[in-house]
């Protein structure tokens, strides 16, 4: 079973397609890393699986039951553009009025509960307007967490954080799907932070599903490459072309794709009367895989 | 802790209590719900409290009640609009009312918290209801704190007191059966123009002050109107110092049907449109 099952998904504005015949499949479990530039429909697509918009057409299954379903849906945190919380009220006040909402028994024991979780046990009493934009985020978790929910929607949860703001937010995430058995669907620009955590990805563009992958796919397709350093670097990288293609200049090394094979590099290098003063191997990250496959899609 | 993947179906009633709970707890945990009680109760009183008070230049103005129970309902149903003593009475409650629930209902869309709701209530009923609910009985508190008001002014002014008081018992019961009425009807007004605040309160403002049915009153007259009652303003003027136990059931009977009627459009056009 998944937890998410979306098939021929479609809204539109206006008569623009935000979504559009979207297909996707979140495995029960899974942090599924949602990836798209702005404004290709990723935040549209959430807002779809928590019926905060009517569908134009297409099917939504959560956990093999429709979407609309009081009981799935009532085990749906989210987080979508902001904590959705009153700004007069403290904080404890508004995960009493989300617990009550929820119809939770021991609701004081469930806020200290979500509170620990999101390492915000000594702010509950303050009023939710007077917190930092990370405290937000991390209510707006707090808020998504009670009630036990199997699923989790997750709208850019770590933007305008600091470093160790999503230190704590990867550390939380990693938590409630390891410990609670989430499942979460977390979108993002800040690639490298999704990179860390995410088991599966899905990549939109334009309101379709252009591919889904799991992590261990992702790391497969991930291409190796050598990053090394040179006196002269021209000429150097118009010897490693012609014997190795795939060589390109960037941020001051040559990078030599599909070869990691050090020694032999420098060998050869040597070989041609260039002394090689840097090496290191390296792995294509997501960001730039998926650079890579959005160039790819605008060429094609 | 491990994760079940077992999922209830919440009944009718485990999900109204949410959705009901959640509106009683910010009611009463916010300033807004006392500010209006405050306010319902000032406005009998600053009414009574200056009435027949002397001009600047030295005349004394003919004061607008005798009777303090006609702060609170006139002797006979006036549709039409006659004098502002037969019309500023406790129906004024449901002006201010319109914009106490706009500002409610506003507020659930503004701080996004809506979105909350609706994540775990697929049901657009729910919400209607409960908003429908949690305002009516607002409303209501606002009649007490009117009558309250009106009160203890018109004994400070020493106003007279006679009045046939199972009438009175009735007016007041039925105005406060009709604030279900008038609650579902602000609610999907606040539903309709949700993205919208000013024009929510402007709306819920001009319906509130019954001017729709007043027009038609001055066009029919006042002894020729009794078929306006089966409006909400009507009704609402009908509950008069001369009512009785008919008074009370046409009131009942409008009230719950208009709060039907607004229900079912309002959840049909909740669950057919974007929540914002």
């Amino acid at each position: 079973m998944n937890a998410i099952e979306i098939r021929n998904l479609s809204k539109s504005f206006r008569g623009m397609y935000a979504v559009d015949h979207l297909n996707m499949t979140v495995p029960v479990g899974a942090i599924y890393g949602f990836i798209g530039e702005n404004g290709s429909g990723k935040s549209t697509t959430e807002k779809l699986i928590c019926g905060h918009l009517v569908p134009d057409g297409g099917d939504i299954k959560l956990f093999g039951r429709d979407y609309t379903d009081p009981g799935v849906r009532v085990r749906v945190g989210a987080l979508i553009e902001n904590a959705g919380c009153f700004p007069n009220s403290s904080v404890w006040d508004n995960l009493m009025m989300q617990a009550i909402n929820l119809g939770l028994e021991n609701r004081a024991d469930e806020i200290n509960r979500v509170l620990k979780i999101v390492r915000m046990e000594d702010s509950a009493r303050i009023s939710f307007k007077s917190c930092s934009l990370g405290m937000k985020q991390r209510i707006g978790i707090a808020m998504a967490l009670l009630g036990d929910p199997a699923l989790l929607i997750l709208d850019e949860p770590i933007n305008g954080l600091d470093t160790d703001g999503m230190r704590i937010m990867r550390e939380i995430l990693i938590d409630i799907t390891q410990n609670y058995g989430c499942t979460v669907v977390i979108s993002s620009h800040i690639l490298g932070e999704l990179e860390k955590i995410a088991t599966h990805y899905g990549i939109i563009r334009g309101g379709r599903m252009i591919q889904e992958l799991s992590a261990k796919e992702m790391e497969s397709r991930c291409r190796v490459f050598t990053s090394l350093k040179t006196k002269d670097m021209l000429g150097a990288g118009s010897v490693l072309k012609q014997k190795f293609g795939n060589v390109r200049e960037e941020e001051g090394y040559l990078r030599v794709y599909d070869v990691d094979d050090t020694e032999m590099l420098v060998a050869y290098l040597l070989q041609n009367g260039h002394v090689v003063s840097e090496i290191r191997k390296n792995k294509v990250g997501l960001e730039e895989y998926y650079v890579e496959l959005m160039s790819r899609r605008e060429a094609e | 802790m491990t994760h079940e993947l077992r999922f209830e179906t919440p009944t009718f009633t485990q999900r109204i209590k949410g959705m009901l709970g959640v509106d009683f707890y910010r009611l009463f945990h916010t300033p807004m719900f006392y500010i209006f009680l405050a306010i319902a109760a000032f406005i009998p009183a600053l009414i009574l409290g200056t009435t027949g008070m002397s001009n600047p230049d030295g005349t004394v103005s003919a004061p607008l009640y005798t009777n303090v129970w006609n702060a609170i309902a006139a002797n006979t149903p006036l549709y039409a609009f006659e004098d502002m003593g037969g019309y500023a009475n406790m129906n004024m409650v449901f002006i201010f009312g319109g914009i106490m629930v706009s500002i409610f209902i506003g507020h659930d869309y503004k701080s996004g918290y809506v979105k909350q709701l609706f994540t775990t209530h697929a049901k657009k009923q729910d919400y209607m209801m409960s908003k429908t609910l949690v305002c009516a009985f607002a409303m209501a508190c606002m009649c007490v704190t009117y009558l309250l008001g009106a009160v203890v002014a018109g004994a400070l002014v020493g106003l007279d007191f006679s009045v046939n008081f199972g009438s009175l018992l009735i007016a007041i019961l039925s105005k406060m059966i009709m604030s279900l009425g008038w609650a579902s009807l602000y609610t999907f007004l606040n539903v309709i123009f949700r993205r919208y605040f000013g024009v929510s309160i402007a709306s819920s403002f001009l319906f509130g002050t019954g001017l729709p049915i007043i027009a038609i009153g001055m066009i029919v007259g006042n002894s020729a109107g009794s078929f306006l009652n089966i409006f909400l303003y009507g009704s609402s003027v009908y509950a008069c110092l001369s009512a009785n136990m008919v008074t009370l059931l046409v009131c009942l009977a409008v009230s719950v049907a208009w709060a039907v009627v607004y229900n079912v459009l309002g959840s049909y056009i909740l669950s057919k449109s974007d929540v914002y």
